[in-house]
C-alpha cells in the first residue's frame, strides 16, 4: 500500500519529530510511505479566517499533491478533518475539483484512525515508562470520531499506564488564530485544562494535534510545571524523543 | 438593549480578570454540563436516543421556518378566533410603542413580567419607565438583575454571574431587612431563606399589577396558544392575575401542533436544565371566558420580527430553529471564561456570536464571530442541530467579502496563501522560520516573549524547535545519506 504522509505545516516547522514518528509507525505497519515533496499547508487557517478564495486555492493545490496515492495519512485531527470534512463541501460547486476533493476525502486518514482501524496495528515500536493522560482534540473528536483509537494504541505501548483526566473532551483553548487574537481568553481556557492535567498527576499529556499540545505545554511551563511532558501520540507510539 | 458588542475585546479583558465573576462561573459550569448530560441519559429510560429526538426536533422547527409566512397566518387566525388580539412589530421600538400604548389604554401603572429575552431586545423596561409605568421582573434571576440595574448574562440563568454574597448585599439594600449571613457552609439554608424573602416582596407586586408581560417558549399554530416553560411559578402569576396579558415573542417561535410541542418538550427542559420536565408548563389560550375563574380579560400577542424574517432563505436560516435552551453557552469554553456581559448585547455565547451581528449589523460586532475556538462543543449539544461554528465562520467570510477586516490581516492572509502555493518559496520561508525560532528559544528551547504573536506569550511560553530545521529539510537530508 502506497501511503502519502502529509506532516502538516505546524509539524514541519515546530516539531519535525512528529513527522518522523509518523513515518516510522507507517513503515512499521508495512506501508510504502511517500512524503510528497511539494506539501505546504492544507489551507485551514484561511478557511477559518473567512478567506474562502485563498482556502479554495490551497485546497486545490493540496488535492493535486496528495491524490496520486492509495491512502493519505495526517498526524493531526484538525488538518485531517479539514481535508475529509471541509474540502468536499467547499469545492462541491466546482465540476472539476468537486469529485477530486471527494475522492481524496475518502482516502484520507488521521494517523491513529489509520493505524487502529485500517491497519489494525498490534504492536508498536515505542515504550514509555510511566503514566500518560490523553487530551481529545476537538476536530478529531467531534469531527472525525477519534476517541477509542488513540487509547487502543496507547494500551499497546509497553510500560505505559493511561490515566484519564476530567474534561478530556473539553477544548484546550487553542483554536488556531484565536490563541493569538484573543490570547487572554485562550489562556484562561487552557488554564482550566492545565488544572485537570495537574489533578490527574500523569507523567505526560498526550494528544493528536500539535496546536493543542503547544498550547498546553506553553501554559504548563508558564505556570511553573517543568515536570509534565507534553507529547504527540506519534512520538509516544514510535518512541521518538521530541525535537 | 443598546449593543456594546463592538467593545467585546476590552470587556473580555476585564471579565477574564474579575475574580468574583470567575468564582461564580466556576461554580455554575459543572452544574449546567452535568445536569444536561444526566437529563439526556434519562431519555434512554423512555427508549429514545438523543440523535433521534434531535432529528425530530430539527424537523419540526424546519417545517415552520421553511414556510414561516404561512404558519404565521395560521397562528394569527387561530389566536384571533380565541378572542386574543394579534399585533405585529417590525423592531424593538415598535414593540415598546405597542406595549406602552396598550398599557395607557388600560390605565396601567404597574406591570409584572416573566422572563422575556425579546423584551431585552426591545429595551422594554426603559420604555415603560419613561412612560411612567413601573415594570417589575418576577423571575428570581431577572429580579436580582433588575435590582442591580444590570442586564441578564445568560438566557435561562440571568444572574449566573452573581455570587450569593452579592445577592445578599442587593437584598439588604432593596428589601430593608437585615442582611443574610452568607458563607459556603450555610449556603443550603441561606438560599431558601433569601428566596422566601424575595417571594414575599414579589407577592405584593403580583397582587397589585394591572398588566402582565410574558415571553413565549412556543406558539402553537393549531390552537392559537402560547406555551410557557418555567420553574418558579411566577409565569402563572404574571399571566393569570392581571386584567391584561401581553405576550411578546419572536415570529420564529411557532410550532404546528400540540403533538409537535410535546416532542419539543422532551428536549427543551433536558437541554436547558437537565429536567425531564420543568416545574410548570402552561398553555395559555385566549381571553378569560365566562366560565373561567381566572385569566386575563384581555390577551394580546405582539409578534416581533426585529431581523428574523431577513434570515429566511439565507445561509443563516438554521439559526431560526433555535429554541433558546442555553446549552450552547453552557458548553462554551469562551462563555465560561467571560460570562455573558462581555458579548455586549442580549444573547451571549455561541448563539449570540451569530445573532448579534445578524440583528445589530455585521460591522457593529466584528469580534464576535471570531470569539470561538471552533471546538463545536456548542453544535454537538444543540437540541436542533444548528451548526453554530459554521455560521460563525460564514460571518467571518462576509466580513472578508465586505472588507471589514483590517487591511493588514487581509494582506497577510493573501500573501501567506500565495506563498503556500509556491512550494520552493514556502519551504525557504519555513526553513528561515525554524532557524529564527530556534535562535529565539535559546538554550532552553523556550520562547517567553514573541513579538510576532504577543497574544500567545502573554500567558504562555512557546516551545521552540530544538533542531532549527524543518521536517522536509531533515527528511531530504536523510534520504541523501
Amino acid at each position: 500500500m502506497r501511503v502519502a504522509l502529509f506532516v502538516t505545516c505546524l509539524v514541519d516547522v515546530m516539531r519535525p519529530s512528529v513527522g518522523f514518528s509518523a513515518l516510522r509507525l507507517l513503515e512499521a505497519a508495512g506501508c510504502e510511505v511517500v512524503v510528497p515533496p511539494g506539501q505546504t499547508c492544507c489551507g485551514q487557517p484561511a478557511w477559518s479566517a473567512g478567506d474562502s478564495a485563498a482556502a479554495r486555492d490551497l485546497a486545490k493545490k493540496t488535492i493535486a499533491d496528495l491524490e496520486g496515492y492509495d491512502q493519505v495519512v495526517i498526524p493531526s485531527g484538525s488538518c485531517a478533518d479539514h481535508v475529509k470534512n471541509v474540502y468536499p463541501g467547499m469545492l462541491a460547486d466546482d465540476p472539476a475539483w468537486g469529485p477530486r476533493a471527494k475522492a481524496l476525502a475518502e482516502r484520507t486518514w488521521e494517523l491513529t484512525a489509520f493505524l487502529a482501524e485500517k491497519i489494525g496495528l498490534e504492536s508498536v515500536p515505542g515504550r514509555f515508562e510511566g503514566s500518560v493522560t490523553y487530551h481529545d482534540s476537538c476536530k478529531g473528536l467531534r469531527g472525525l470520531g477519534i476517541k477509542g483509537q488513540p487509547r487502543q494504541l496507547l494500551s499497546r505501548v509497553p510500560g505505559l499506564q493511561l490515566k484519564e483526566m476530567a474534561g478530556s473532551e473539553e477544548c484546550c483553548g487553542f483554536g488556531g488564530a484565536f490563541s493569538v487574537k484573543f490570547g487572554d481568553i485562550s489562556t484562561a481556557i487552557v488554564d482550566r485544562k492545565c488544572d485537570c492535567v495537574a489533578a490527574v498527576g500523569a507523567d505526560a499529556v498526550v494528544g493528536g494535534d500539535l496546536g493543542c499540545l503547544l498550547n498546553i505545554e506553553g501554559r504548563l511551563r508558564r505556570r511553573g510545571d517543568e515536570r509534565t511532558k507534553v507529547l504527540h501520540i506519534a512520538e509516544v507510539l514510535a518512541g521518538e524523543e521530541p525535537n | 438593549m443598546q449593543s456594546q458588542a463592538m467593545f467585546f475585546r476590552a470587556r473580555a479583558a476585564e471579565k477574564v480578570r474579575n475574580p468574583v465573576l470567575q468564582k461564580a462561573l466556576e461554580k455554575a459550569k459543572p452544574l449546567f454540563v452535568g445536569k444536561r448530560a444526566k437529563g439526556m441519559e434519562s431519555l434512554r429510560d423512555d427508549g429514545i436516543e438523543f440523535e433521534t429526538l434531535r432529528a425530530a426536533c430539527k424537523d419540526i422547527r424546519n417545517r415552520v421556518v421553511d414556510d414561516l409566512d404561512v404558519w404565521l397566518e395560521i397562528f394569527e387566525a387561530k389566536a384571533k378566533a380565541t378572542g386574543a388580539e394579534v399585533l405585529w412589530a417590525r423592531d424593538g421600538e415598535e414593540v415598546a410603542e405597542l406595549v406602552v400604548d396598550i398599557a395607557r389604554r388600560h390605565g396601567v401603572k404597574k406591570v409584572t413580567k416573566s422572563k422575556s429575552m425579546l423584551s431585552e431586545e426591545a429595551r422594554l423596561n426603559e420604555a415603560l419607565e419613561a412612560a411612567g409605568i413601573r415594570p417589575v421582573e418576577t423571575d428570581l434571576g431577572e429580579y436580582i438583575v433588575q435590582l442591580a440595574g444590570e442586564t441578564p448574562s445568560h438566557i435561562i440563568a440571568p444572574a449566573v454571574h452573581k455570587t450569593l454574597a452579592e445577592v445578599a448585599d442587593l437584598f439588604e439594600k432593596h428589601h430593608g431587612k437585615p442582611r443574610h449571613e452568607v458563607d459556603s457552609a450555610n449556603a443550603s439554608s441561606t438560599i431558601p431563606a433569601m428566596t422566601r424573602e424575595a417571594r414575599e416582596v414579589l407577592r405584593q407586586h403580583f397582587l397589585t399589577a394591572d398588566m402582565g408581560i410574558s415571553g413565549g417558549n412556543f406558539l402553537i399554530a393549531e390552537t392559537g396558544s402560547v406555551a410557557l416553560v418555567t420553574n418558579e411559578g411566577n409565569g402563572r402569576m404574571v399571566t393569570t392575575l392581571p386584567k391584561v396579558h401581553v405576550v411578546v415573542t419572536g415570529i420564529e417561535k411557532i410550532v404546528p401542533t400540540l403533538e409537535d410541542f410535546a416532542t419539543l418538550m422532551r428536549m427543551l427542559p433536558r437541554s436547558a436544565t437537565g429536567q425531564s420536565i420543568s416545574n410548570y408548563v402552561s398553555l395559555l389560550t385566549g381571553n378569560k371566558g365566562a366560565e373561567d375563574r381566572d385569566g386575563p380579560e384581555k390577551m394580546v400577542f405582539i409578534l416581533v420580527d426585529n431581523g428574523r424574517a431577513g434570515l429566511v432563505g439565507t445561509d443563516f436560516q438554521p439559526m431560526l430553529r433555535c429554541i433558546r435552551c442555553g446549552a450552547c453557552m453552557n458548553h462554551c469554553p469562551v462563555y465560561f471564561s467571560l460570562g455573558g456581559h462581555a458579548y455586549g448585547w442580549v444573547y451571549p455565547g455561541p448563539m449570540g456570536s451569530v445573532l448579534t451581528p445578524l440583528y445589530t449589523g455585521l460591522e457593529n460586532a466584528l469580534d464576535l464571530p471570531h470569539a470561538s475556538t471552533g471546538c463545536n462543543q456548542c453544535g454537538s449539544v444543540c437540541p436542533v442541530n444548528i451548526p453554530l461554528p459554521d455560521l460563525m465562520r460564514r460571518l467571518r467570510e462576509q466580513q472578508v467579502e465586505r472588507r471589514l477586516r483590517p487591511w493588514s490581516e487581509r494582506l497577510a492572509l493573501k500573501a501567506w496563501a500565495w506563498i503556500a502555493r509556491q512550494p520552493a518559496l514556502y519551504q525557504w520561508f519555513a526553513r528561515r522560520a525554524a532557524r529564527y525560532l530556534k535562535w529565539l528559544g535559546g538554550k532552553e528551547h523556550r520562547i517567553r516573549v514573541f513579538g510576532l504573536a504577543p497574544g500567545w506569550t502573554e500567558g504562555r511560553d512557546l516551545s521552540a524547535p530544538a533542531a532549527g530545521k524543518t521536517f522536509l529539510e531533515q527528511y531530504a537530508a536523510r534520504r541523501k545519506q
